[in-house]
């Protein structure tokens, strides 16, 4: 079996007195899309944020491409250097609430990383991020500032920001969450094309058709644990598990 | 709903500002005002800048000093009892001629500008100054001040005596008359012009500095009123003659400067009419 | 009644030592001029150490920042002053120009008051500082981190820039209070515009020149606090959601 580009082994992870995630085990081979689905509390939100180190699990083991993220139990707060910037630079993030820098423009907002990051020369980054920017549609907005662009382009410019840094993997957090419905499908489009590409992503999102027709695995969350997984056609339609059934229950009703 | 933190944060402001104006009250009926020898009678409020030992010093409630006794034993004298409050030095003659006080005791020289804005009792003291220095330092007097810093006190005939005779380069007016001579201390200033007295009070009490000169100015001190008051002057002129005639002056006098006070100033009161 | 304004308001001692005053308020804004670019860059010092994020071997500094921040805030200046100027002079095992410093042509008193304003503005500036900071938001912080940038670099490209723009009204008051703050270094005998009122006030019997004083200040710190009026009702119509922020 090839290794697994992300693998998460028994992750821990409280906040204070609050266990949020109690023993997750988890592995993603290169170029699948994992879909992620579960109550709000369950835990999602802070697996997608363990993979890239914004919030250090307690316990258990990350490996991303075989190397191993964390220190071990109990390090916390391993905020090594080497560390972090090797995670960083391979997996990217895109969150709800976009994030976008409102101080720059689209184009900068692309190619402010890679300069400063990966030491990139200005010309080489900004044609990249061009190239970028068309491929999410985006092709005649590099002067503009964020507060001009609609919810969606907004968006697609920060699936364009994480893709400049040349990620093995994605991470989407809830993206099309704060988006009026209309602007929600040219996200999901672009993140079709993306995993059709071969992009390895972990999305966590309630976008149960999304799930469907373009996931590799579906993952039910519920409670800091892993309820339920397998492919989107067993899991979606063919729920085993009571939590699972009632979640979807509710949720396909919307 | 007020929230319980906003709650508790009000109360304790609540519980802070009423605390302090508790211990203010509390406070305020020693706090600047100090009641002498009862004469009974009257209260007489004599408004005087303390400290400048060995003239007057203390703490509220417990003021002392010469100005504080020979003022005590007038007012005694004239049926009142003396109650005194601390102010400063720039504003006190303006003070008592608005008729914050009854009367001024602080050392106070009497000069022409002065008799402007206030009345004097007879002369009470007879005074110089003097040039206080560093312990060791080489300056011998008041011609050694050229190019000098020179600190003194805001408001007095020493800072006057500084700005007319010592080509200073600077003349540092201090609020307070102690804080100069720290600050001579420290070495901010190279020398003090101030009272005679004050200076050997701060040679004897503080040590590490010295009198380069005495510069005799035949300053007289003064007790201040308001110009309108000529009845109270008389009174306090009469007391002061009674303190001086029955051997309490002396007494003061000796208690604060170790020395029998010199024959002139029982005729100092002749001297000025 | 008449006397009231009599006290305050002699405009025949207010024309006798204009200048006089006028000199001693050109010196409250040397000190003020000085000291605003020290601590202006001192409090941003401060900002950035408290910044740092826990969890860095850096916490010794971290936590040593917090506390100066703390205490400098809250005693007295007045109280600073007079330590400062009462006790550096004793501090033997310092050169005599250090301890008495006459840099520059000013004198004593002046360097005190500047350093004693400097250490106590610092700590008003690096809080504003850290609100300015604390106002972006912290999803700005985790998208930078997440792109790879390192916790410098994404308070120097992305946090410091959108918190500059939040920084100038509060920051403007701070300067206003260090303006009039400039005044307590006369009780060190610095020859500033209340002390010379001072000494009028000794001379003449009469508060005109402290009033005198009273105006010079006003005419500048009026209309500066219009300005903070002015600059706090623009930043409230510039929240919109992702407004583009200009920064200088």
């Amino acid at each position: 079996m090839a290794e697994a580009m992300v693998r998460l082994e028994g992750v821990h992870k409280r906040f204070g007195d609050l266990e949020v995630l109690k023993g997750v085990d988890l592995h993603v081979a290169k170029g699948e899309v994992v879909c992620i689905l579960g109550p709000s509390g369950s835990g999602k939100s802070t697996l997608l944020r363990c993979v890239n180190l914004l919030e250090p699990p307690e316990q258990g083991e990350i490996f991303l491409e075989g190397h191993d993220i964390c220190k071990g139990p109990g390090s916390g707060t391993g905020e090594s250097s080497w560390e972090l910037d090797f995670v960083r630079q391979r997996v990217g993030m895109v969150f709800q609430q976009f994030n976008l820098f409102p101080h720059k423009t689209v184009l900068e907002n692309v190619t402010l990383a890679p300069r400063q990051v990966l030491g990139k020369p200005r010309a080489e980054a900004e044609s990249k991020a061009k190239a970028l920017l068309e491929r999410v549609g985006l092709g005649d907005k590099f002067q503009q500032y964020p507060e001009r662009l609609s919810g969606g382009q907004q968006q697609r410019v920060a699936i364009a920001r994480a893709l400049a840094m040349e990620p093995r993997v994605m991470l989407f957090d809830e993206v099309t969450s704060a988006l009026d419905p209309e602007l929600v499908k040219e996200v999901l489009d672009t993140m079709r094309e993306l995993a059709a590409e071969g992009m390895t992503m972990l999305v966590v999102t309630h976008e149960m058709g999304f799930a469907k027709e373009v996931g590799d695995q579906v993952v039910f969350m519920d409670g800091g644990v892993i309820v339920e997984q397998g492919k989107p056609a067993d899991v979606l339609d063919h729920p085993r598990e009571e939590r699972t059934q009632k979640f979807l229950g509710r949720v396909l009703e919307r | 709903m007020i929230s319980k933190t906003r709650l508790t944060a009000f109360a304790a402001v609540l519980l802070v500002g009423v605390v302090s104006v508790v211990v203010a009250g509390c406070g305020s009926s020693n706090d600047s005002s100090s009641t002498g020898a009862s004469g009974g009678g009257e209260t007489l409020t004599v408004g005087s800048d303390i400290p400048y030992p060995p003239f007057e010093q203390g703490k509220p409630g417990e003021y002392t000093g010469f100005d504080i006794e020979l003022m005590e034993a007038i007012a005694e004298k004239i049926g009142r009892t003396a109650e005194f409050q601390d102010t400063s030095f720039e504003t006190i003659f303006r003070d008592v001629a608005q008729g914050k006080f009854d009367a001024v005791i602080s050392a106070a020289t009497i000069t022409p500008e002065r008799e402007k804005a206030v009345a004097f009792s007879n002369p009470y003291y007879l005074s110089e100054q003097a040039v206080l220095v560093k312990e060791g330092s080489d300056i011998e007097g008041i011609e050694g001040l050229e190019g000098t810093t020179v600190g003194v006190q805001q408001g007095t005939t020493g800072q006057e005596l500084a700005k007319e005779k010592a080509s200073a380069a600077e003349v540092r007016p201090y609020p307070e008359g102690p804080d100069a001579v720290n600050a001579l201390k420290a070495g901010t200033v190279e020398a003090v012009i101030i009272d005679a007295p004050v200076a050997a009070n701060a040679v004897e009490k503080s040590g590490g500095v010295e009198i380069a000169e005495k510069v005799p100015t035949e300053e007289e001190y003064g007790i201040a009123l308001a110009q309108g008051e000529t009845g109270l002057l008389e009174e306090i002129n009469q007391g002061l003659e009674e303190v001086e005639e029955d051997g309490t002056y002396a007494k003061i006098y000796k208690k604060w400067f170790k020395l029998e006070p010199p024959k002139e100033i029982f005729t100092l009161g002749e001297a000025a009419e | 009644m008449s006397e009231f304004f009599h006290q305050y308001f002699d405009f025949h001692i207010m024309g006798a030592h204009f200048s006089e005053v006028l000199e001693g308020f050109l010196k409250n804004l040397l000190l003020f001029a000085v000291v605003v670019v020290l601590a202006l860059f001192w409090g941003l010092v401060l900002a950035l150490i408290r910044q740092l994020p826990a969890g860095r071997k850096l916490i010794p500094l971290r936590g040593v920042t917090i506390a100066y921040i703390d205490v400098f805030r809250a005693i007295p200046l007045l109280i600073i002053i007079l330590l400062i100027s009462g006790g550096i002079p004793f501090l033997n095992f310092l050169p005599k120009d250090i301890r008495i410093p006459q840099w520059f042509g000013q004198p004593d008193p002046f360097w005190y008051g500047v350093l004693a304003l400097t250490l106590v503005y610092g700590a008003y500036m690096a809080e504003v500082y850290r609100a300015g900071i604390e106002a972006v938001q912290g999803g700005q912080m985790e998208a930078a981190r997440s792109l790879g940038m390192s916790h410098s670099q994404a308070m120097r490209h992305v946090i410091v820039p959108q918190a500059v723009t939040k920084i100038p009204a509060p920051m403007l008051n701070e300067m206003i209070s260090l303006l009039k703050d400039t005044t307590l270094v006369s009780v060190v005998a610095y020859g500033e515009s209340v002390l010379v009122g001072r000494e009028v006030l000794a001379e003449t019997f009469n508060s005109s020149a402290v009033m005198l004083a009273g105006l010079m200040f006003l005419v500048i710190t009026l209309p500066a606090a219009r300005l903070v009026d002015k600059l706090i009702a623009r930043n409230q119509g510039k929240i919109t959601r992702g407004a583009h922020i200009e920064v200088a």
